[in-house]
């Protein structure tokens, strides 16, 4: 154990000094603070004057109810209306076609975000067309949409024969829908923070520290490989011995390495007034960041061990941080539905479990058999792992020249 | 010291080590020997516990590998290379620490080589920033730092120049003196003829010969003629009555056919070059590799200089 430990200091004085070390040190705090502080910045970039929509509409109903809506529930920060609705055709008799030109040229000359054509037949297939040049903004959309349909509930309420105090009601009762949709996105606003920032910002860091020291062991793998150090080193110590001391030696690496950014993160966000989780939450949270970076390290010597050349090196170690990249981003929609079945089910494999958790702890914590039975587990895989990559990595050591094949790879895993 | 019975390797069915047995004793340089490919490297790392044998016995003193024998022996490998960004002293005191000495005492020893190298100045510089010969003498102070009884050498001269080759030389003389056992692995024959006391010569994975330089020596005669001479020596490649030549740029060894006249040869010879000097000799070990090993043609060596 004590030439572990003496590969493990080698290990962290060395790369502790390396240019790569540094960069991801500075860097990734910068990205992470700037993909915190963008949201930010583009809200306050909200749409400053109001916006013109055109309308054709053939059955000459809606003008006024739907420009009423619009205008009355989205306001500006300065008072006034976010949308103006601009009849362009109204009634039966219209040519659409020549309408539609016509709507059109507006918008290719920028008088109008957009138009919307409500056919006759409305009130029967519920068919209406929105025609826009930003095509990316579906905020306009969404909003026209939803006032066209009340408008058009309310109009077949009307047809049903439904006495108008009881449209008032249902009217009413509509609106109030339509207040606690946005409503709860205000109230949710500060725990969302919470929840998008812990949970992102664990993912962030333990994809760079998976990256930058994944990549960093398998370079030092292969450059040992390549100029027969490894001769040396595995005649003075076991493969065993010699695989601890690296892992161990990165591990520490990795945890200076998150140590200095969440000291940088409790300032920022002192600084910056932002919600931090909970201490139990945050402790849990570092067990499973320490699970999964041993469970990856296995992951990467394995992968990494029988390579021969920096550039295989590049091409694998991709792919693998491609296979981190995949709970990053499940990380919106689990965000939204932390109770949904499939988040649970990809909680319990291996690979994603840390994320898994990680997104799941400060939305709500999982019970106490969950936790449990996901740190077992995730300790019984690393220990798997760590025996498999400590077979491939006995045997890879010592193979140059050409790389082995995936089926050698599973024989050497196997047999050891 | 070291004793290995009939030691086995393939790989992939390609057979690299076909029972090799050999011993080497403490004070003793021996030389490891052979064409390349003939399964030298392949014996050391199974000695170094790099490799694993598929049969046979290692033994050191009488008992079998341990890590407590892994850290009596000492090796330069072949292809040498060390950190190139790691600090002199620094890469010294890691590889002394995994050969299992203490970080203190390692320093001290890592101080005395080096200034015996006279490389103390560059303790403090990374090992990319000094020559080539200079490198080479970090990784011979990483061989045997850690005073090793077991010292295996693989080409240690290879790339050297001739003052670094003489500094090697010493220092490997001292170990022997020190009664250390020294594996010397080389093809480079001349070499290993200066150095050894025995040797054990392979090709293709077999012994072809062993015992002391002296004996194997003995054992072919003295009929080889040994000359040195001035001129163009290409028409001594077609003499009669030799059986093998193995010709340098102004010398040349000719080895005698049986019955064949000494006499009649040099002044044969005479006629086409000026003889500077000859003798009749044993073959060198280099003659005698190329019987052993050769197919027959003559060989010519480009190399300057004369035979010894």
């Amino acid at each position: 154990m004590k030439k572990a430990f003496a590969v493990a200091r080698w290990e962290y004085m060395e790369k502790i000094r390396s240019k790569i070390f540094l960069v991801g040190l500075l860097l990734t705090p910068t990205i992470m603070i700037a993909m915190g502080l963008l949201p930010g910045i583009f809200a306050q970039r909200e749409q400053q004057t109001p916006r013109f929509i055109g309308l054709i509409d053939q059955t000459g109903q809606f003008v006024i109810p739907i420009s009423d809506r619009l205008q009355s529930f989205y306001v500006l920060d300065n008072g006034q209306p976010a949308y103006f609705i601009l009849p362009l055709a109204v009634g039966g008799g219209i040519d659409l076609e020549k309408e539609m030109a016509d709507a059109n040229r507006r918008i290719a000359e920028d008088r109008l975000i957009g138009y919307c054509v409500i056919p006759s037949s409305v009130l029967v297939d519920s068919v209406v067309h929105y025609r826009t040049s930003v095509v990316g903004d579906f905020r306009i959309p969404a909003r026209v949409e939803e006032a066209i349909q009340q408008v058009i509930a309310l109009r077949r309420a009307e047809l049903m024969g439904i006495s108008p105090s009881v449209m008032e009601r249902l009217d009413v009762r509509l609106k109030v829908a339509t207040i606690k949709v946005s409503s709860e996105g205000e109230e949710g606003r500060s725990s969302f923070e919470k929840v998008f920032f812990s949970a992102y910002v664990f993912l962030m860091m333990l994809f760079f520290l998976i990256a930058t020291s994944g990549q960093l062991l398998v370079r030092s793998v292969i450059a040992e490989k390549s100029n027969r150090i490894i001769e040396i080193l595995v005649s003075s110590c076991s493969p065993t011995e010699l695989m601890a001391g690296k892992v161990i030696g990165l591990s520490a690496l990795g945890l200076t390495q998150v140590g200095f950014w969440v000291v940088m993160g409790v300032v920022a966000s002192t600084q910056f007034g932002m919600e931090l989780i909970d201490a139990g939450d945050a402790l849990l949270m570092t067990v499973y960041f320490i699970l999964g970076y041993l469970l990856y390290s296995a992951i990467f010597i394995a992968a990494g061990s029988p390579l021969t050349t920096e550039q295989e090196a590049q091409q694998v170690t991709s792919y693998l941080v491609l296979i981190l990249v995949v709970p990053i981003m499940l990380a919106i929609p689990a965000m939204q539905s932390p109770d949904a079945l499939w988040l649970r089910v990809l909680t319990y494999v291996p690979p994603l479990t840390p994320t898994m958790m990680a997104l799941r702890i400060p939305i709500q914590t999982p019970p106490a058999w969950e936790i449990g039975l996901t740190i077992l587990l995730l300790l019984f895989t690393i220990y798997g792992a760590m025996v498999t990559a400590g077979r491939i990595f006995r045997i890879a050591i010592l193979s140059t020249g050409k790389t082995p094949g995936f089926k050698e790879i599973l024989q050497w895993a196997r047999l050891g | 010291m070291l004793s290995v019975a009939d030691l086995k390797k393939s790989f992939n069915h390609t057979t690299a080590v076909e029972g090799i047995t050999f011993t080497v004793r403490r004070g003793e340089i021996f030389g490891l020997l052979g064409p390349n490919g003939a399964g030298k490297t392949t014996t050391i790392r199974m000695v170094l516990d790099i490799l694993r044998p598929d049969g046979g016995r290692i033994h050191f003193d009488g008992l079998p590998f341990s890590p407590a024998t892994r850290d009596r022996v000492g090796y330069l490998p072949e292809e040498r290379g060390l950190y190139r960004k790691g600090k002199v002293l620094e890469t010294v005191l890691y590889f002394a620490e995994l050969r299992g000495m203490s970080r203190s005492l390692a320093r001290v020893e890592a101080q005395r080589w080096l200034a015996k190298f006279g490389l103390l100045e560059a303790s403090g510089r990374r090992l990319e920033e000094l020559s080539k010969g200079n490198q080479q003498k970090v990784q011979f102070i990483v061989a045997v730092i850690h005073d090793p009884d077991l010292i295996i050498l693989d080409e240690p001269f290879s790339g050297l120049d001739p003052v670094n080759q003489i500094i090697f030389k010493d220092a490997v003389q001292e170990m022997k003196r020190r009664e250390k056992a020294i594996i010397f692995c080389t093809h480079m024959m001349d070499h290993a003829e200066r150095l050894s006391d025995s040797l054990c010569l392979l090709d293709r994975g077999k012994i072809v010969l062993e015992g002391t330089v002296r004996g194997v020596k003995k054992a072919y005669g003295r009929n080889s003629l040994h000359i040195e001479y001035e001129g163009d020596g290409r028409f001594l490649d077609l003499l009669p009555g030799v059986q093998r030549i193995i010709r340098y740029e102004n010398a040349a060894e000719l080895e005698l056919t049986p019955g064949a006249r000494p006499g009649d040869l040099i002044a044969r010879i005479n006629e086409g070059v000026e003889i500077r000097k000859v003798e009749l000799l044993e073959p060198s070990l280099h003659s005698i590799f190329m019987r052993l090993v050769g197919n027959g043609e003559p060989v010519i060596v480009p190399v300057h200089g004369g035979l010894r």
